[in-house]
């Protein structure tokens, strides 16, 4: 028993000190940190297209999980020790950081590698809102641009709309919810019309919520001072109205009702929900209760635009400081062009936008470049044909990305928390809002009055 | 035995099993949703987070689970190396710490041991900040030592094993030993080590578990795909915002847990029914 | 004579003493030095922001961070939370891990199946906390959720309860999924506690005719007091370093009520605006609640023999 143990033991340290060590053969390194394998597939994509290109470099790539800021810490560690990787990503929950906030000054600017910023967005028509997300405000430089565009609209059922409105065209519904007027009086008298039939406008608070954060005309921080910008404290009073008339069913997001609903077996049937191209890919179609039109919901949805804009989520690539003046610059200038600004049908964008980029036939999206959404066909049996690109471009033109600071991640779960309290009326609305800057007070650098 | 109190034992006995029959199905319970979860589609589960029906999808979940760009096989390999590595070392050396406690008067030792119990309560949160400053500066990243070399440091099993041979380790036997002529290294290995085993093992499994599961340092130190571990390939599952592959973090996470079970059933043997104070009738 | 012999032996043994226990030692000096003495200077520095290596030291006002963290309201609630939410878990637990052993080790009273019920009452322990509190999560899942469907198609709830919404139902909750994780643990500590008592001991008893409780209560119990020390001592440590569930459960939600010291220092420190400073003093004002009540503990548990 013991020598089998001290086997054991010596096999595990040699194991262990016999880490394998890549090689590069004389290869220039790229090293590229991410936290899924969706940029680092692109570049592996791009690397098998251009075999010239994999004869001069090897990619290394590192991925963390977002799980516990895994990925945030592991990636802060290395810019902290000045190994910022060539190559990395940010999703829209942390960009600021990375782009605007602490961490800015660790990423190159896109022109510093050769990039012609201004001609190639202009050329690409890049969704004014990335841009702005993606430059840095220390030098007005662009740091960081994404493939995808994620502005927002209103993804309802057919069948509800007919019901209650009369037609399932996307013009009266849009017109029922007040689309444009940035303002959400129409919506609720939407929501009590819908009532009367025993439908729910939305499924719970959070989803008015992303519609509401992403429209407001400030930031939670300005000037270093917590704002509570009035469209966001609306909120609190929006959710109560809903909550005390039965406009929803209650839910919230990213838990099983919620899913529920999105196949029609939840309390009450509910009309729509509020997000981007890729709610509907990722999360809706899957939870339709079906895969084919006429199976669980499949097929009885449509997209109009928004009451208020917004964006949610999203991807962005930046480089790193050290890349410029390298032998690589050039190498992860043309990876970046690919991914981020390459409207041509060869690029990254146009296989994204179609679902064939990595040469199966995959989910639609839709990416940041206007002309590539203009050549390409959005149309979706789950939206029963329609194509859904009529109403997510123009919905990246109200996206804006002024009014994030890099803290909101964790700010917006105190305030979606409060609002919670508030609803359920275990807080008043003046207690609700005292906890929320208590919290923020005592949980950020952030200066609050009180 | 009278007639009523045989009855009362009666009594006594079935309520004890229907306790014992309550907590073991509470027990068994989450391991039964994950493996009927490693069968189900993530649309399926995320629906119905519970369910004790199988469903079909085990294949599309495992074609998931390995088509990312890792190596499951090499995922398990390193949760090997490092917990059978760490687990060795931080039994052998906290049952040796806990000998110099315990067996050896030494004019540090009692300050020693208010040291072990003081470093024991230092929140290990925020240590973490320098542990990877440290790791990085010294270049032991991406090498599986940095996880297993440090296991020689486990305050709380020092204290677990020094609280178990105060209770049950005869010091008398080691006079004895000493009188018959046996080195003091000698005597740890051949007549301490075996009378701690059942706690030994008890540890064992305690670390081993806790290694094998551990996250947060692997998944900072850790960043090259084929230095990574089985929890780490499960977090990564997980790792896209919007779009989660449930069923296969759950078929992930019934993996992660089967080695871990074997592990736990074979060393059992000594929580069942320990081979206590063997040393002595011996 | 004899005296200077002994005195001589010893001293001749007491250097094993310290070579036994110099891997550990230069485990500590190797890998946790470093980190433990920067926690320490961080405190009174006024380190903040990613990345950033360059701190001073608070020369003028050394306890600065310690002040501001004592004056943060959260953080005195957040240790309230904590030690409510150890007592609700740890009474329980260790009467409960207490109860088991005293059936599973009774020489009279043999439990068929007890090797079963021991290894299988630990195994809520192998599975990680994360993929606990996922499925915690979904059980009280609401509106729909296995807990609340039972409770309404009983007739027991007219609608669903927002479990996770409320303070109490929440800390009950957070409280329960700890006991159940842990009273297997501390059963198998306790058991093979007993199990290390020489059996000699048991038999002398029962030879005199001592009943089942009186053997525990005289016999079993003051021979495991050094483990029940142990066991006291971890999971007050445990307990107040409690982290893993209440942030994955409802990330310290309802309105503060599940959060931990360890949370906010995990907040202050990593979360949002890298305090690290405040991280550092917090969690070192943690370690010293820590250290005294220990210190009770030690005091309580002495050898008062």
């Amino acid at each position: 028993m013991k020598k089998l143990l001290a086997i054991a033991l010596a096999l595990v340290m040699v194991f262990a000190l016999a880490a394998p060590m890549a090689s590069a053969e004389g290869k220039t390194v790229i090293n590229v940190m991410s936290f899924t394998d969706e940029v680092p597939k692109m570049i592996a994509r791009y690397v098998e297209l251009h075999p010239e290109f994999a004869e001069k470099y090897e990619i290394e790539t590192t991925i963390v999980a977002t799980t516990d800021n895994g990925y945030q810490n592991a990636l802060d560690a290395a810019l902290a020790n000045d190994e910022v990787p060539d190559i990395y990503c940010a999703e829209a929950a942390f960009v600021l950081k990375y782009a605007q906030g602490d961490a800015c000054a660790y990423a190159a600017a896109y022109e510093d590698l050769g990039i012609d910023v201004a001609a190639e967005t202009e050329a690409a028509a890049i969704a004014p809102y990335t841009i702005e997300i993606g430059t840095r405000p220390s030098d007005g430089k662009l740091v960081g641009l994404g493939y995808q565009a994620t502005g927002g609209a209103f993804i309802y059922r057919r069948s509800i709309a007919a019901d209650v409105f009369g037609s399932d065209d996307p013009a009266v519904v849009a017109e029922a919810i007040g689309a444009g007027t940035q303002s959400w009086d129409k919506f609720f008298e939407a929501a009590a019309a819908l009532k009367e039939k025993g439908y729910a406008i939305v499924s719970g608070d959070g989803d008015i919520w992303h519609a509401i954060e992403n429209s407001s005309d400030s930031g939670w921080i300005v000037d270093g001072k917590l704002t509570i910008d009035p469209k966001r404290e609306a909120f609190l009073d929006l959710s109560k109205e809903l909550k005390d008339n039965g406009y929803h069913n209650d839910t919230q997001d990213w838990t099983e009702a919620w899913y529920a609903d999105m196949a029609g077996i939840g309390e009450k049937p509910v009309f729509g929900f509020y997000g981007p191209a890729w709610l509907i890919n990722y999360v809706m179609a899957g939870n339709s209760g079906g895969s084919a039109p006429g199976e669980g919901t499949y097929g009885d949805w449509a997209v109009c635009p928004s009451n208020v804009g917004f964006f949610w989520g999203g991807t962005w690539v930046l480089a790193g400081k050290n890349v410029p003046g390298t032998d690589k610059a050039e190498a992860v200038a043309d990876i970046i062009r690919w991914i981020t600004l390459d409207a041509s049908e060869d690029g990254l964008q146009y296989g994204w936008a179609n679902g064939t980029w990595s040469g199966e036939q995959g989910t639609k999206d839709t990416v940041a470049s206007g002309v590539v959404m203009d050549k390409s066909n959005g149309e979706l049996d789950f939206l029963g044909g329609q194509n859904m690109f009529e109403a997510f471009v123009p919905a990246n033109e109200y996206a804006n990305g002024s009014n994030l600071t890099q803290y909101d991640e964790g700010i917006n779960n105190y305030w979606r928390d409060a609002v919670r309290q508030y609803t359920a009326g275990e807080l008043s609305r003046e207690d609700a809002i005292a906890a929320f800057m208590q919290n923020v007070a005592d949980n950020f650098d952030v200066e609050v009055d009180f | 035995m009278t007639l009523e109190k045989r009855n009362g034992n009666v009594l006594v006995k079935t309520l004890i099993y229907i306790v014992c029959i309550f907590l073991a199905v509470l027990s068994l319970f989450p391991f039964v949703v994950m493996a009927i979860n490693a069968t189900r589609s993530t649309y399926q589960i995320q629906q119905h987070a519970v369910s004790l029906i199988p469903s079909t999808h085990l294949m599309d979940n495992f074609k998931v689970y390995t088509g990312k760009s890792f190596d499951p096989m090499r995922g398990f390999l390193n949760s090997l190396i490092v917990a059978i590595g760490a687990t060795a070392l931080t039994v052998y050396f906290s049952t040796l710490t806990a000998y110099a406690l315990v067996a050896y008067r030494w004019k540090l030792r009692e300050p020693f041991f208010a040291f072990i119990l003081a470093v024991m309560m230092i929140p290990g949160i925020v240590t973490s900040i320098g542990m990877y400053q440290f790791m990085y500066r010294i270049h032991l990243t991406n090498n599986l030592l940095s996880l297993i070399l440090p296991a020689i440091y486990a305050p709380g099993a020092v204290f677990f094993f020094r609280q178990f041979m105060l209770a049950s380790l005869p010091l008398e036997l080691l006079d004895s030993a000493r009188i018959d002529g046996s080195k003091e290294f000698y005597t740890f290995n051949h007549i301490a080590m075996p009378i701690m085993k059942p706690a030994m093992a008890t540890q064992g499994i305690f670390t081993f578990v806790y290694t094998w599961n551990n996250l947060f340092m692997p998944s900072i130190l850790l960043t090259k795909d084929n230095m990574k571990t089985m929890p780490i390939m499960v977090a990564m599952l997980k790792g896209d915002i919007y779009k989660r592959e449930h069923g296969a973090i759950y078929l992930g996470l019934t993996l992660t847990v089967l080695p871990l079970f074997i592990v736990y059933f074979s060393l059992s043997k000594y929580i069942i029914a320990g081979v206590a104070l063997g040393g002595v009738k011996g | 004579m004899d005296n200077t012999l002994q005195k001589k032996r010893t001293f001749s043994y007491a250097k094993y003493g310290y070579l036994f226990s110099l891997p550990f030692f230069l485990a500590f000096l190797i890998f946790n030095l470093y980190p433990t003495l920067y926690t320490i200077l961080l405190g009174f520095t006024d380190s903040k922001g990613l990345g950033n290596i360059t701190f001073h030291i608070l020369k003028d006002d050394p306890w600065k961070n310690f002040r501001s963290i004592l004056k943060a309201p959260t953080f005195a609630l957040s240790i309230r939370n904590t030690f409510t939410l150890w007592m609700m878990n740890f009474i329980p637990q260790i009467t409960l891990a207490m109860l088991l052993t005293a059936w599973f080790t009774s020489r009279r009273n043999q439990i068929r199946g007890q090797g079963f019920f021991k290894v299988v009452f630990y195994m809520p322990n192998i599975i990680t906390a994360a993929s606990v509190a996922v499925l915690f999560n979904s059980l009280f899942g609401y509106p729909k959720g296995p807990v609340n469907d039972l409770l309404v198609s009983m007739g027991l709830r007219s609608e669903a309860f927002y479990f996770m919404n409320f303070a109490k139902p929440t800390r009950w909750i957070v409280a329960f999924i700890q006991f159940w994780m842990w009273y297997g643990y501390t059963m198998i500590i306790l058991v093979s506690g007993v199990l290390g008592i020489n059996p000699e001991i048991f038999e002398a008893a029962e030879i005199d005719g001592a009943s089942d409780r009186q053997i525990f209560f005289r016999i079993t119990l003051p021979n495991l007091r050094t483990i029940l020390t142990y066991t006291l001592v971890t999971s007050l440590i445990g307990g107040l370093s409690m982290y893993d569930i209440p942030k994955m459960l409802n990330n310290g939600n309802p309105n503060n009520s599940t959060l931990t010291s360890t949370m906010f220092i995990f907040n202050q420190a990593f979360a949002g605006s890298y305090m690290y400073a405040k991280g550092a003093a917090a969690s070192m004002i943690l370690f010293l609640i820590i250290a005294f009540f220990s210190g009770i503990i030690f005091f309580l548990m002495r050898d008062r023999k």
